[in-house]
């Protein structure tokens, strides 16, 4: 067949690769965050935002350049300008719900990523980040004092796993179903050469599940607790025990559910302190020889992702020092190196499927191009060019996410108090009837946050001002019990016990 | 003649009437649809609309037949906390909102505010007594609030099985009525609910 007579078929292959350099495919997602980490790391967040901003050019941003914006503008204290982004990539996660609730079981219907890889794929996120956007979006609210938002968004972190939960089951049907329709039964312990045990350690698999975090949970426990909800924040407890068992201040949180409000005097504030450490994984790309069953096609290489923990090394704290002469344990609940793992874990089916399927389709159409011979010949050498250049795994993942978090919990009086966490002190300003302090710590930065003023918890007395006399004697008596009852309750009402 | 005429001006004022009426504009999109608020809801087998009304309507009418409330007259009633023993995020609050209308549209028994509501009820008297702003012979007093006859108090528990392909949840709402001056229990009913779905729900 003469060149001339099918144009298409030469210049198609061509055309693609030329195109697709230039394009999300070509991208190295890990190369960029690596430069933008590296500037938070220094402490230059300006510099970071600006490195974001020059990495994300053309304005139809996606949701990742908004989880990762959020994540810095968090870290410059700027909480309203972060939750505004956040806002802005949660209105992609609700697209994103309402397209799943309709396509769930659909998991191999996306064209662009059988045909060329799955960095083509539109970034809705994985399962983890969507819930962590609800949870960061609550710790933001809970920053600038506005505890009802907080709530909002802490009751879509559970509107939102039980939609994972229902599209995560269908989809997991119906690629059993097409596996075995097409007779693919490759598991990750099948690639030669990848890392498994990055995948199949104790704390990777013992994880109920790749989305579900025992902080968001006790979050949500705390903060319907500090709005005088113990219904709803006794199931929030419970679900982090359930999460991650036989840790003591999450067992802490539901056993000391009912006596803590009494115990707690109105000029004392509890305290959540909330360390986080490091940065999320980050993903790169291995290209493994797989057969491929599919046509016959025998060994085909095909990239696979490969998740390397925390790159920055930072140093996980172990206490919290409160005014040079208190200690709390920090217990660590939540490790996004294991979640993302867990996900990563969970999603590999599917992206053997489509790795697979994507290998088979290209190689039969570069051989039906070979075997007509000529110009077609020529196209398919250029397919084949085109077809190793595009073959990556997708690097794409919410990098700026911190790679574990801890808590520590305790009954302060209202008031300033030096926090130290590492190396690094902080007089913080705690008022109110709860208060949430955020440190993260990445490299050798600490970055702390100032609480807004806690919600107050009903205090059933007016104030003493149109009181008779004999009533101001009477207080007096009282102030003078209080006191006493105020030195008996120094010690701290709740630790954590790593 | 005279029921023509009748007939005719009966017409002309609906025809009026008919002209009069302005008929709501409809904005809509075609995707989005107004349901029945009481339909049975299935979608999943969490707790849902279905089983809040159940409960309510179950325990509001058994408790509108307790002898203990036909003792006093329109005794003075208040909603203490129904524990969520669950791992659901189950708003109880929302329950008892909905037994205390029902129970309160009865006529029989009134309600005092709740611990919830407490503090915007103590802040309202603070603002008329204390903020100088009020007529003192038009503010409410303080010290006057009434203590409640009855305390409803409750819990909701849970168990959930999972098998291969099925998962059954069994709730079960308890709800008693105690008598705050005794300590004794006047009433005490429960609704038991049981949901079963198969793997693609869950």
């Amino acid at each position: 067949m003469s060149l001339f007579t099918r144009p298409t078929s030469f210049v198609l292959p061509i055309l693609l690769t030329v195109t697709l350099s230039g394009c999300s495919v070509m991208r190295s997602y890990d190369d960029e965050l690596k430069q933008t980490l590296a500037l938070v790391e220094k402490g230059q967040i300006d510099q970071a935002l600006t490195q974001h901003e020059t990495n994300n050019t053309g304005g139809d941003f996606d949701l990742l350049y908004y989880l990762e914006k959020g994540e810095l503008l968090r870290l410059k204290s700027l909480y309203k300008d972060s939750a505004g982004a956040w806002l802005l990539a949660d209105q992609k996660v609700n697209e994103w719900e309402n397209e799943a609730k309709i396509r769930a079981g659909a998991i191999l219907e996306n064209v662009g990523a059988v045909l060329l890889n799955d960095k083509t794929r539109r970034y809705d996120g994985h399962d983890y980040e969507k819930v962590m956007l609800s949870t960061r979006l609550a710790l933001d609210h809970l920053l600038t004092g506005d505890w009802n938002a907080a709530r909002t968004e802490i009751k879509k972190t559970h509107e939102r796993e039980a939609i994972i939960a229902e599209i995560n089951a269908k989809d997991t049907e119906a690629l059993e179903k097409e596996s075995e329709e097409k007779g693919i039964t490759t598991t990750f312990k099948d690639l030669n050469g990848y890392p498994v045990e990055t995948l199949n350690s104790p704390e990777v698999t013992t994880l109920k599940n790749g989305y579900q975090s025992a902080f968001s949970h006790y979050l949500a426990g705390f903060v319907y607790e500090a709005l005088n909800e113990p219904s709803l924040a006794s199931p929030g407890y419970r679900q982090a025990i359930e999460l991650r068992p036989d840790i003591k201040i999450l067992e802490d949180g539901l056993a000391a559910l009912e006596s803590r409000p009494s115990l707690r005097k109105p000029s004392e504030t509890d305290v959540l302190f909330v360390v986080e450490s490091g940065v999320a994984p980050a993903l790169s790309s291995i290209t493994i020889p797989v057969p491929v069953i599919v046509s016959n096609l025998g060994v085909i290489p095909i990239s696979f992702p490969v998740l390397h923990s925390d790159p920055s090394h930072t140093l996980q704290p172990v206490t919290v020092g409160i005014d040079g002469n208190n200690t709390l344990p920090l217990a660590g609940v939540t490790s996004l190196d294991t979640m993302s793992k867990r996900a990563l874990r969970d999603d590999m089916p599917g992206i053997i499927v489509r790795g697979i399927l994507r290998a088979a389709a290209k190689t039969m159409s570069q051989k039906a191009l070979m075997d007509q011979g000529g110009g077609a010949a020529i196209a398919g050498i250029a397919l084949n060019i085109a077809n190793v250049i595009t073959e990556s795994a997708d690097e794409r993942t919410w990098r700026t996410l911190p790679a574990t978090i801890s808590i520590a919990r305790m009954t302060l009086p209202s008031g300033k108090h030096d926090i130290t966490i590492g190396s690094s002190k902080q007089s913080i300003d705690i008022q109110g009837s709860h208060a949430v302090v955020v440190t993260r710590l990445l490299g050798n930065q600490t970055y702390w946050s100032q609480p807004a003023y806690g919600p107050q918890m009903p205090v059933y007395t007016a104030p003493a001002i149109a009181q008779p006399t004999k009533n101001i004697a009477g207080s007096a008596t009282k102030k003078k019990s209080l006191k006493s009852k105020k030195k008996k309750l120094k010690k701290p009402v709740h630790q954590a016990q790593g | 003649m005279y029921n023509h005429s009748n007939a005719l001006k009966a017409t002309a004022i609906a025809l009026l009437l008919s002209g009069c009426a302005t008929q709501s504009p409809t904005l809509s999109s075609g995707n989005v649809e107004y349901g029945d608020s009481k339909a049975v809801e299935t979608l999943t087998n969490e707790f849902g609309s279905t089983d809040l009304q159940t409960i309510a309507e179950s325990m509001a009418s058994s408790l509108l037949q307790s002898p203990a409330l036909f003792a006093k007259k329109r005794p003075l009633v208040t909603v203490a906390e129904v524990k969520n023993r669950t791992s659901e995020y189950i708003d109880t609050k929302s329950i008892t909102d909905s037994i205390r209308t029902k129970i309160l549209k009865s006529g029989m028994v009134r309600f005092a505010v709740d611990t919830s509501a407490m503090q915007t009820q103590v802040d309202e008297l603070t603002r008329q007594n204390q903020t100088g702003l009020y007529k003192k012979s038009k503010s409410k007093k303080m010290g006057q609030m009434e203590g409640a006859d009855f305390r409803i108090e409750g819990t909701i528990t849970s168990i959930v099985k999972r098998a291969d392909d099925v998962k059954d949840v069994y709730y079960k709402f308890s709800l008693q009525l105690v008598d705050i001056e005794s300590g004794t229990m006047e009433w005490a009913d429960e609704k038991e609910i049981r949901k079963t779905s198969n793997k693609s729900m869950f």
